[in-house]
């Protein structure tokens, strides 16, 4: 019988975790307990430091003390605006009444994870985050928002918030200290507008989730129309940290405006997906060729898209770019939860936009008229343009509708809509330009604007091809140049991922 | 306060304001399609998005609901935003390319086609309906779905059950969407309006009428939703004063008083209780009330006369009469209900009038009651002029068949034969009757009802009730007309007067007025108020911009707009403007002078101005309602106005009012029951009274009369009466005297009494009432003076109170109606003789019941509860045989007896009566003469009645100032309604005494001596006698105004060649100043 770990390296070869590229330059805060600890165990969570931030806030630092580390941390909410943290908190402990805090745990972004992640791996984390923001506020209430597709991380917030109550770290009389806080989970139903703060008060407060202007802040009138402070997920997840490591040694981490470290949820056409938390600031090149290990298959990298379907796609030449607030949004994209998704020379950049608007046009809340019917019209003309339909004028009409949009929709989810149009027809116009003059998709995806040839010269007749179509549409002699019959071909591309010698061609 | 700039323009702005509501103030214009003033700002549409400067970057916000602070910087129309509105615009043509709402839009951003993908929709999804809805407290729809496929729906897209039906989505709806069936389980109707008799809704919130008292709106608990469902309040938002209070609550007070008037009116007969004529399942038969409503201009048609059935103009119309009146077979009203005869004449000539000559219309009726002043005579002229047809006939019933547009009619005609006539519409002439809670009211005060449910009243006192202190007036007291309403309204306000004499003027506070400053050789100090007028005015006049052009003009000081200047408050902030500013001048600019003038006078008394320092312009009726389309014409015209008013209020100079003492006697012309009644009540007020009578006693016509209709012995009430006014002391009587000579006016009447033994006296009053009667004219018909045995009803009256013991032997005893009265040379009726011919005959009947008695009429005129003594009549077996005009009966004196004969129309044939025993009920004709007229100035109409003031409103008085008019002199009357309309007459005489001066208007004509020549034109034109050439001075021979006389016409000034005259307050200079601002 063979020895089953025979070909395992010895113990000398086998490299430490930091040694291994797609960990070394990553930086775990938000992420620090994930996968070391039992998140059903209290305990494990205290073993590792845990609650001795919140213990700290409670016994030593009064509210205007934490808010100050908080603030000098330089921390940034990392649910996408990139508000100062400890500036919000200030406001909204500043304002009279009952007030809230309210963690949004709404991950709605197709392809990103790091709130469940956390949630999953490390929920007494984010308890503990909210706990000292409770502390820092003056709240004795708080609302974890977890969409209901999370249901493992619904089940660890309750055991954890059960553990913490148990423990007196929650509820009335917290530590001996005659401070009450007490926390409810509120799970959401799959709207992904839910996570736009003022809809998802809205919908917290059991009416239908759609956002309402901010002109008067969530921090004066949020959550029943009292001061509420909301942060995500990894925001609170950060905090524990900042309190018990201090501020400046959180500050030394990342670039001169956005402090920390980040989690992005790296997907796509990169070799080594999923979730990375690096310092700010570290470039995207570094991310997707270092953490990421490049593109598979020996393919282009062409395009990162970073923030959500409503995030822009940030082409080759800002590889270097270092990832920042800032300078993700002076190229035309956001920071946003932090999703990360690599596309190679096979991605068509037009169906890209197609796709993610389609998302945004089935998300759109639908209350006001430019997201609603802007969006509904810029899909309109996307679908046209891939489907071979496109007239002279559509990306101007495009390009009109999406500046309408980002100045007058009533939300964030509205105003960032048109991103990945208006980012794709800034980097690849061209793209754009084939599809509508040449009525050609140079990537090959959009199926009414290519066909697959068999070039005569490389294809050496196996017959693989010819086998796996399901149309039976290529036909040819053995040992010799096969044809594709145009007529029965549905451009399925089976026949161009099994040719070996790169025979069939996109045309 | 916040500062801020819009469009580089500085504006002003309360915290908590949003940029919009600023904005509009300003007369910026942002467009939105889902904003209202009443819902809390939502922020969908975006169509008022404006570019917000904050000192370091731009942003891009919604004025609806964005608050505005200090510093901001705001631009309403760049072309970031003037593209991004097109393109919104643009994407909702494409969706709703049929709405008008939004092809407006579209065509005033020039978008001719969308360039997108269109759809056919006509919902915006602005969620106006949503919101409103949910404001309304009752979220019975909502929008469903989300993104694209967001629509407004009920719960399970089924009709609700929430829904209260109460329209407040559709109303809001810009696009017409709502459809109200779709969304509301239960049928939705508008609240009917009592006044439009249902025929037009109304709102929860409303004014029952436009002359309703008091005049201010009230909200209907039943049907507002803030009663029903808890929200709403939406009035109380847009209530400029804040004058809505939705939790106050009814209150019991009370009140100590002395005495009491009941006037709760009548209800109309409600026909629906009648189902004979249908009135319910036909639509097109309508009651009188309803057919008021579509006569009239602000009833629910415009006055456009239509068929409710189909909304088409009708070409036939009937009334029918006595529709719960004189009924006691489908309902228990036995009496008369008096008005209903005219009314219908009136709405038949009426309905001509609006529809055209082609109209026919016929009026059904039993007997016609015309028996008021004039009536008559339009009855007369609708039938002969406007060719109105009058059926004698008691209609049975309506018929209608299905799929038949027409009403049919059966009845019998003249000739008895059995017609079927069809109409487009039937209009009930329905009656009156007591509101059950007038009723209950009566028997909490422990007071009597007629058999008809009205308060039971004595003749000689007809507005007092069984207990004393408690008086009654108007229709409650029996069915009866407007005038004679309000003769008993005045009537009811002498004898509490009388009652109450003693307690005269114990309630009343001094006006306190501030000694008026002297702004002699003050330069002029104006203060120009411009009014809102609510959005009256301000919905089309650029408001502010007139304040602030009135800024600019000279001698203007001080300038304000007031959202109404005619509120409490505002009068508060006039009067601290003026003695702030220490203004000398003011000047409105609202409304008219007609109704506001006096109101702002006040205040600038109270504020120690002299109230000739005052000018109001009327921007309203005369500038924003009838410029309506266009605004800025409008505002210019605004400003013309001011400017204008500016000019003449500068040359205004303070003016003087004289006051003239009111001599506390009146003199009573007649001494008959009104004149008697008159004096009484006069003096049981307090004021002392010269009694004239021509004959050598009191007591007049009523001297000769018997019995009441309701059974009371005249001569011994007429001597209790007789008697309290010889033993009044206040009271001074002269008989067998008549007035020479009289002149003065109003206040202060000198009277030469003549007496017959030739003394002759002058007697000085402060008023005068006549009451100089009617008499019985002589019969010159019907064998009448060739045969003892044909009477007079006064000449059977006094063998009924001398008890002529031959009466009893009587067996055969006639009367005929209308001998001279309602005749082509004496065409008015003279009211009581029906009623006095069945009295009399009944009274004959009870001497001796076997004898025969017939009664030939024309129309028997028994109004009000006297139809009871008609029904009592043909129950004691008297004869009614009608008669024409044409076709009146022939009298022939034989030995046998007086033989009749006259043509019965329902035999059809003549028949011959005779009679020991023929009474008349001759004509009553006026005693009143010219010269008593032309003493007074008071007028005479063409049969020698004098002419009160006006029919409805002013029966009891003269257009003459300080002349009253009472009892027969007036019209022929029975004596409650002498005795109503006398005490009336002194109520209002009172009212003249009682403020003891009066006060002439400052502006008065002026002479200025030095120029004047002595011309004397003034003098000759003057229609008042007010100036005069005087007689000794230095201007000696130059004329003078004496400025009580002078009524301010101006004729006077407009005549002097010497230009010495000079209208005060309308002075050449003024008229020409504002002239010259044109």
């Amino acid at each position: 019988m063979e020895n089953p770990v025979g070909d395992i390296p010895p113990f000398e070869e086998t490299p430490f975790l930091e040694e291994i590229p797609f960990y070394a330059k990553q930086k775990k805060i938000a992420l620090r307990n994930c996968g070391y600890i039992n998140p059903d165990a209290i305990e494990e969570y205290i073993a590792r430091g845990g609650y001795f931030a919140f213990l700290k806030a409670l016994h030593e630092m009064a509210p205007a003390e934490i808010i100050a580390a908080v603030d000098a941390s330089g921390l940034r909410g990392r649910g996408g605006g990139g508000f100062s943290t400890g500036f919000k908190w200030q406001t909204c402990a500043h304002h009279e009444g009952e007030r809230y805090i309210i963690c949004n745990a709404d991950e709605g972004d197709p392809g990103a994870y790091m709130d469940r992640s956390i949630l999953e791996g490390d929920p007494h984390g984010v308890i503990e985050g909210m706990l000292i923001a409770a502390m820092a506020i003056g709240s004795e209430q708080g609302f974890i928002y977890v969409r209901h597709e999370y249901p493992l991380a619904v089940k660890r917030l309750v055991t954890a918030i059960r553990a913490a109550e148990a423990y007196g770290l929650l509820g009335d009389n917290i530590a001996g200290s005659g401070k009450r806080f007490h926390i409810k989970i509120s799970t959401g139903a799959g709207a992904f507008v839910c996570g736009e703060s003022t809809a998802l008060m809205a919908s917290l407060e059991g009416n239908v989730g759609r956002p309402r202007a901010k002109y008067v802040h969530t921090v004066e009138k949020g959550f029943r129309g009292s001061p509420s402070n909301l942060n995500n997920v990894e925001t609170y997840a950060n905090v524990p940290v900042i309190l018990l490591k201090g501020p400046e040694w959180y500050a030394e981490m990342g670039t001169p405006k956005s402090k920390g470290t980040k989690v992005f949820s790296l997907v796509g056409k990169v070799k080594n997906t999923g979730l990375v938390e690096v310092p700010m600031g570290v470039s995207l090149r570094e991310i997707v060729f270092d953490i990421g290990n490049g593109i598979p298959g020996n393919k282009h990298f062409k395009a990162v898209q970073t923030g959500g379907p409503s995030g822009g796609c940030i082409p080759e030449q800002f590889l270097d770019l270092p990832v920042d607030y800032e300078k993700l949004a002076e190229v035309g994209s956001i920071m946003g939860s932090g999703g990360m998704i690599v596309m190679d020379q096979d991605t068509c950049m037009v169906d890209v936009a197609r796709y993610f608007l389609d998302f945004l046009k089935e998300e759109s809340c639908g209350q006001c008229n430019p997201c609603r019917e802007g969006i509904k019209q810029m899909l309109d003309i996307l679908n046209g343009i891939c489907a071979g339909e496109g007239r002279e004028g559509d990306i101007e009409r495009l390009e009109e509708l999406g500046g309408m949009i980002q100045k007058f929709s009533l939300c964030g989810l509205g105003t960032s809509a048109p991103n990945p149009v208006l980012t794709t027809i800034q980097y690849f116009r061209d793209e754009y330009e084939a599809h509508i003059k040449d009525k050609k998709c140079p990537a090959g995806v959009c199926k009414a604007l290519f066909h697959y040839e068999i070039d005569d010269s490389a294809c050496t007749g196996c017959r693989l091809c010819a086998l796996k179509c399901p149309q039976e549409a290529i036909t040819g002699e053995k040992k010799a140049p096969h044809t594709i019959d145009q007529g029965r071909c549905i451009q399925c591309g089976i026949c161009y991922e099994a040719c070996k010698f790169d025979a069939v061609k996109v045309k | 306060m916040v500062t801020f700039k819009i469009n580089d323009k500085e504006v002003q702005g309360e915290a908590g304001e949003f940029i919009l509501q600023v904005a509009r103030r300003y007369g910026i214009d942002i467009p939105t399609l889902c904003h209202h003033d009443a819902l809390e700002p939502a922020g969908m549409c975006r169509l008022c998005t404006v570019e917000l400067f904050d000192g370091r970057k731009t942003r891009f916000v919604t004025a609806c609901n964005y608050p505005v602070w200090e510093g901001m910087a705001v631009y309403t129309d760049t072309e970031a935003v003037h593209e991004g509105r097109k393109l919104i615009v643009e994407l909702l043509l494409a969706r709703c390319p049929e709405v008008p709402v939004i092809k407006e839009l579209a065509g005033q951003y020039g978008i001719d086609k969308p360039r997108f993908k269109g759809e056919q929709d006509d919902c915006i999804l602005c969620g106006l309906c949503v919101r409103i809805c949910e404001k309304m407290g009752n979220s019975a729809i909502a929008f469903s779905g989300r993104g694209v496929d967001m629509k407004v729906d009920t719960p399970f897209h089924v009709q609700s059950d929430v829904c209260m039906g109460c329209g407040a989505c559709a109303e809001v709806c810009p696009t017409g969407h709502i459809n109200l069936e779709d969304i509301s389980a239960q049928k939705v109707a508008p609240i009917p309006s009592e006044y439009d008799m249902g025929l037009k809704g109304r709102k929860p919130i409303y004014i029952p009428y436009a002359q309703a008292i008091p005049n201010t709106p009230a909200i209907d608990r039943d049907v507002c939703m803030h009663f029903r469902a808890g929200g709403c309040r939406v009035c109380t938002e847009f209530c400029g004063v804040r004058a809505i209070d939705h939790t106050e609550q009814d209150e019991t007070i009370e009140l100590n008083v002395g005495a009491i008037v009941l006037a709760p009116g009548f209800q109309p007969f409600d026909p629906s209780k009648n189902g004979a004529y249908a009135y319910q399942r036909y639509p097109d038969v309508v009651t009188a009330m309803e057919f008021e409503r579509l006569l009239s201009a602000s009833g629910p048609t415009q006055g456009h006369l239509i068929r409710p059935s189909n909304g088409q103009a009708p070409a036939k119309i009937a009334w029918l009469q006595c529709v719960g009146s004189r009924d006691i077979h489908s309902c228990d009203h036995g009496y008369c209900s008096s008005v209903c005869c005219m009314y219908a004449i009136k709405e038949a000539v009426i309905a001509k009038e609006h529809a055209g000559a082609d109209l026919e219309c016929a009026i059904f009726y039993m007997d016609m009651r015309t028996h008021g002043k004039d009536f008559e005579s339009y009855f007369n002229q609708a039938r002969d002029r406007h060719g109105v047809r009058f059926i004698r006939s008691r209609v049975p019933t309506i018929e209608w068949a299905e799929g038949q547009q027409a009403l049919t009619i059966p009845y019998t005609d003249a000739s008895n034969r059995v017609v079927r006539e069809t109409f487009d519409m039937v209009v009930l002439s329905v009656g009156m009757e007591t509101p059950p809670e007038a009723a209950r009211l009566a028997e909490t005060l422990g007071l009597n009802l007629t058999e008809g449910r009205f308060l039971e009243t004595p003749t000689f006192q007809p507005v007092s009730t069984s207990k004393e202190g408690i008086y009654v007036c108007g229709a409650f007291a029996g069915p009866k007309d407007i005038p004679q309403s309000v003769i008993e309204a005045s009537s009811a306000s002498a004898e509490a007067g009388a009652l109450l004499n003693d307690a005269r003027g114990t309630l009343t506070v001094a006006e306190e007025i501030p000694r008026e400053r002297d702004v002699t050789g003050e330069r002029p100090r104006i203060g120009v108020f411009v009014c809102h007028c609510g959005i009256n005015i301000s919905g089309v006049v650029d408001v502010p911009r007139v304040r602030d052009y009135a800024a600019s003009l000279p001698y203007v000081e001080y300038v304000a707009d007031n959202l109404y200047s005619c509120s409490q408050d505002t009068q508060e902030i006039v009067k601290e403007a003026i003695q702030e500013h220490r203004l000398n001048r003011v000047v409105v600019a609202a409304c008219t002078p007609k109704t506001h003038e006096p109101l702002f006078q006040d205040t600038l008394k109270e504020a120690g101005l002299n109230k000739y320092l005052f000018e109001l312009t009327n921007i309203r009726n005369q500038d924003a309602w009838v410029h309506k389309d266009h605004q800025d014409m409008a505002t210019e015209k605004a400003r013309d106005l001011v400017r204008m008013a500016v000019a003449r209020v500068a040359l205004m100079e303070p003016l003087e009012e004289y006051a003239l003492d009111i001599h506390q006697k009146s003199l009573v012309v007649g001494g008959g029951i009104a004149g008697i009644t008159a004096a009484k009540n006069l003096a049981d007020q307090g004021y002392a009274v010269c009694l004239l009578e021509r004959s050598a006693d009191l007591g007049g016509q009523a001297r000769s009369l018997f019995r009441t209709w309701k059974g009371e012995d005249i001569q011994a009430r007429l001597n209790d009466l007789i008697d309290a006014v010889t033993s009044n002391p206040l009271i001074d009587i002269r008989v067998d005297s008549r007035i020479f000579a009289a002149e003065g006016f109003v206040g202060n009447f000198k009277t030469t009494i003549v007496s017959d033994n030739g003394r002759e006296e002058t007697v000085e009053h402060g008023v005068t009432l006549i009451a100089t009667g009617a008499m019985e004219s002589e019969p010159r018909e019907y064998a009448y003076g060739d045969d003892p045995r044909v009477v007079t009803h006064t000449e059977l009256d006094q063998r009924f109170i001398a008890q002529d013991p031959s009466l009893k032997e009587i067996q055969t005893a006639a009367f005929i109606q209308c001998v001279g009265s309602r005749e082509p040379q004496r065409p008015y009726c003279s009211r009581v003789c029906c009623t006095h011919s069945i009295e009399s005959a009944l009274h004959l009947k009870e001497l001796n019941p076997d004898m025969r008695i017939f009664i030939l009429y024309r129309d028997i005129r028994t109004y009000g509860e006297r139809e009871y003594l008609y029904r009592e009549a043909r129950k004691a077996g008297i004869l009614f045989i009608p008669f024409s005009v044409d076709q009146k009966p022939h009298v022939e004196a034989t030995e046998a007896g007086l033989r009749i004969t006259v043509l019965d129309p329902l035999l059809g044939e003549e028949i011959a009566i005779t009679a020991e025993l023929l009474s008349l009920a001759s004509a009553i004709v006026p005693s009143g003469d010219e010269t008593l007229a032309r003493f007074f100035k008071v007028p005479m109409d063409g049969d020698g009645f004098f002419v009160e003031a006006h029919a409805k409103l002013g029966p009891s008085e003269f257009a003459t100032d300080g002349v009253f008019l009472c009892g027969m002199a007036h019209y022929p009357k029975p004596i409650d309604e002498s005795v109503a309309q006398a005490l009336a007459a002194a109520s209002r005489a009172v009212t003249l005494l009682s403020r003891q001066l009066i006060r002439m208007s400052g502006m008065v004509a002026h002479v200025n001596p030095a120029l004047c020549s002595g011309c004397g034109v003034c003098v000759d034109i003057c229609p008042y006698g007010a100036p005069a050439l005087l007689a000794e001075g230095p201007f000696s021979g130059r004329a003078e105004i004496n400025p009580v006389l002078c009524k301010g016409c101006g004729l006077c000034v407009s005549s002097c060649r010497s230009g010495a005259l000079n209208l005060r307050g309308f002075g050449e200079d003024q008229i020409m100043a504002m002239i010259n601002e044109i």
